[in-house]
């Protein structure tokens, strides 16, 4: 297969972005440790480098390290049921193993519950661990996306107050020009993902999901910045001209699909090698779309974060059905994958659910792979493949029907 | 009567409140709101007329729930689905899930699509509890919360039928914390798994019945000899699970000296005060609570509020109960060990659930951490 080239530049931004948070301190730059929807915007524009824990966990878990930091948690005492980054991050904080030599200390802890309730207890550990403030932008989402205008004061007020919070940590005032320059660039660059994520609507596809899940890392971590934008336009460039040339991220293109939930980090590459192989396309997946609606407006930066963390972020379950079938339609869905995370509660409690009214309602097939993003030792990549094998089986049988 | 007779009905509505929530609802008329523990205010629902009954779920064996949540689910929310599916929960006219983990937000989700015809709210809780805009928020979520029960019951709960279900439910609380001081003075009589059942069943009983049967009790019990030589305990947990556990603790001679459980001490401590703004109060009151793991508080505070708690109660040793599945307790469980430790506590942590089915396994360890203490304790 033709592979992206653009790709190639990532490992480049990766390696610049860690150097960089290694250097803050000699930079005069600060480190807030992060997760999905916080401010980064506002983070970059007052010198902060935003630092994902989550992120670092990712690449512990491609590397195939985290078995071996997972276990080195289970000995502190944390129990093996809990959220497999937060274990892989305190297991390699304990054991110094880590590709990107750990991450710097954080002069801040900033989380947000509206992803899930768990990084808001694993960032107390850090705050304890590391002697680091930490500050919680708690969202109470209404469950199922009413308007809560007591809720929308509450999360706005809690950003507002992060501007005096950060301006006290550096000793600088924020820079309106830059936060508004920031704002534009995180903009730009969630336009320009969704631009990217829209070319899987393409049949053949010119980009898997896979590919999303290595390309993701800069919408992630530097939104707000030029490093980001530069990148997607570059491989939204060669994406269309992939289009144009009808390549396939698969050779021969039999089956479209949707991937649901996070990645199986340790199996990326392994799982993306096996469905090449049976022409399996996954095109679209909602944790890659997700990062292409945190951009805000600079009119009103405060007010549009707060929207979005109370009624955007994590879709609850009836808009994400709506969001499913949308997609089937979009993307001319063949099935679903369904991967029930163990160690995620958050994104896989209500997955049989989903499953249920999904295929009721667009008459799409779906399986459910029972697995986990970062821990090998709660999966068998064997059993995996061979469900697979046997839905795409028959999806096959159904369109030879 | 026999001595056992007057706290039968404790254990009985505590193992079947259906039966006499029946009753109520033929007597008054009124509706049945099941609410998931903890923090939904049961006195809102009772100003609105309606009967309150905490749901729990420990102890159930899930079968039809695999159906719609994965095994890696903490029994009591499992539980509690199991129930609801298997009919059990038919009596209730409504539900309360409250925004506790992440866990309860999907069950929430997962309800109403399974009970589409059964009323169901999400109480909001803010997480944040030392910021100031968590008290005006929570303020107003209960207002909504109000607001949205007075709609269902088509009853109003004024401020005036608050104060009163204000001055009930601190009636009832104020005799629970006695229960709480007969227990430690006179474990034989007043024991654990008696005392558990006092409290867990105040949370799904009539009230005003629930104190008139608190009445009958031997409030002024001698202690006896044996009592002397229990050993003080501190307990952290959310629910006993599995509910044989205060038996155990019974049997193995231990008195309980201070805990944070939903169904224990944490829903007893703290009254709401009278006179002033109703839901002000009830804010208030929650904000005193014993924070439960759910919520978020300085991270440092969490493991010395928690140490000074323990220190505060004169207990020998600590028995942490980590429910199975849960994030909230998992994280904190740790650091609350390790602090304990450098401070010579003793302590035993336990992943519970009962769904293991691994009652014999915990009595092995709780009989090694009984010897282990009772050679401290003078
Ligand atoms: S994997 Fe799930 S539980 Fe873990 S941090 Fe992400 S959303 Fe939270
Ligand atoms: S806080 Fe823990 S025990 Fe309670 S519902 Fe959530 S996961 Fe279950």
């Amino acid at each position: 297969m033709e592979p992206i080239e653009s790709l190639r530049l990532l490992k480049g931004i990766n390696i610049d972005y860690y150097t960089a948070a290694h250097t803050a301190r000699q930079n005069g730059k600060f480190i807030a440790y992060v997760n999905a929807f916080t401010p980064v915007e506002l983070l970059y524009a007052m010198d902060f480098i935003p630092v994902y824990p989550e992120n670092h966990a990712v690449i512990l878990g491609a590397r195939k390290l985290s078995e071996e930091v997972i276990h080195a948690a289970e000995g502190m005492g944390y129990s093996r049921d809990l959220c497999s980054y937060a274990l892989c991050d305190l297991g390699s904080i304990r054991t110094g193993k880590s590709p990107t030599m750990g991450l710097p200390k954080p002069d801040l802890l900033l989380v947000s519950n509206s992803q899930c309730g768990t990084l808001t207890k694993w960032f107390e550990v850090l705050s304890r661990l590391y002697g680091a403030p930490m500050v919680l932008i708690d969202v109470p989402q209404s469950g199922d996306g009413q308007k809560d205008s007591a809720a929308e004061r509450y999360v706005r007020r809690q950003l507002e107050e992060l501007v005096s919070i950060l301006e006290d940590i550096t000793g600088r005032p924020l820079d309106e020009g830059r936060f508004r320059e920031c704002i534009h660039l995180s903009r730009r660059a969630s336009e320009l993902w969704s631009r990217v994520l829209e070319t899987g609507m393409h049949c053949p596809a010119p980009m898997t999901v896979f590919d999303q899940f290595i390309a993701m890392a800069p919408i992630v971590a530097q939104r707000g910045t030029k490093v980001a934008v530069d990148f997607y336009e570059t491989l939204l460039e060669e994406l269309q001209g992939r289009v144009e040339r009808g390549i396939s991220a698969v050779g021969d293109e039999r089956f479209r699909l949707y991937w649901d939930n996070l990645p199986i980090w340790p199996e990326l590459r392994r799982l993306s090698r096996f469905l090449e192989a049976q022409g399996a396309a996954l095109v679209v997946s909602l944790y890659t779309w997700a990062w292409a609606t945190l951009a805000v407006g600079e009119e009103d930066p405060f007010g549009d974060w707060a929207h979005q963390y109370l009624y955007t972020a994590n879709l609850h379950m009836e808009r994400r059905i709506e969001q499913y079938e949308a997609f089937a339609r979009h993307y001319k869905l063949d099935g679903f994958l369904y991967h029930s995370n163990r160690s995620c509660k958050m994104f896989s409690q209500d997955i049989p659910e989903v499953r249920r009214a999904v295929t009721q309602r667009t008459g799409i097939p779906g399986t459910v792979l029972e697995a986990d993003h970062n821990d090998p030792h709660l999966y068998s990549v064997e059993t995996l493949e061979v469900q697979i094998r046997t839905f795409l089986e028959m999806l096959g049988a159904k369109e030879v029907h | 009567m026999s001595a056992h007779a007057p706290w039968h009905i404790f254990e009985q509505t505590l193992h079947d409140p259906w039966t006499l929530a029946a009753e109520w609802k033929q007597q008054t008329g009124g509706p049945v709101i099941g609410h998931l523990l903890p923090d939904v205010p049961e006195e809102l629902i009772h100003a609105a007329g309606a009967l309150p009954i905490a749901l729990t779920g420990a102890g159930v064996r899930a079968a039809r729930a695999h159906a719609l949540i994965p095994g890696y689910t903490c029994s009591h929310a499992m539980g509690v689905l199991e129930r609801a599916l298997t009919g059990q929960l038919e009596i209730l006219d409504g539900m309360v899930i409250p925004y506790v983990c992440d866990t309860t937000r999907n069950l929430h989700h997962i309800w109403r699509r399974a009970f589409p015809k059964m009323w169901c709210e999400f109480l909001r809780l803010p997480k944040r509890l030392e910021h100031p805009g968590a008290r005006d928020y929570l303020k107003e979520e209960f207002s909504r919360m109000r607001e949205a029960l007075c709609r269902h019951t088509h009853r109003a709960a004024t401020d005036e039928a608050l104060e009163e279900s204000f001055c009930l439910y601190n009636k009832s609380r104020a005799k629970l914390r006695e229960a709480y001081e007969r227990h430690r003075k006179d474990p034989s009589t007043w024991s654990i798994r008696r005392l558990h059942a006092l409290v867990a069943s105040a949370q799904c009983a009539p009230r005003d019945l629930h104190l008139q049967w608190m009445e009958r009790l031997p409030w002024n019990t001698e202690a006896d000899e044996a009592s002397h030589c229990r050993v003080p305990l501190y307990v952290r947990g959310k629910i006993w699970d599995p509910p044989e556990l205060p038996e155990l603790l019974d049997g193995l001679g231990f008195v309980v000296v201070g805990d944070e459980m939903v169904t224990g001490y944490r829903s007893v401590g703290e009254d709401v005060h009278l006179g002033g703004d109703p839901l002000e109060a009830l804010v208030e009151r929650h904000m005193r609570l014993i924070p439960y793991a759910g919520y978020h508080l300085s991270p440092r505070e969490v493991v010395d509020g928690f140490l000074r708690r323990v220190e505060q109660s004169g207990a020998a040793g600590v028995l942490i109960l980590d429910p199975k599945f849960c994030e909230a307790a998992g994280f904190d469980s740790p650091d609350l060990r390790q602090g304990l430790r450098r401070r010579g506590v003793p302590l035993l942590a336990l992943e519970t659930s009962d769904r293991g089915g691994a009652v014999g396994a915990l009595r092995v360890r709780l009989e090694a951490f009984a010897e282990m203490l009772s050679q401290t304790v003078p």
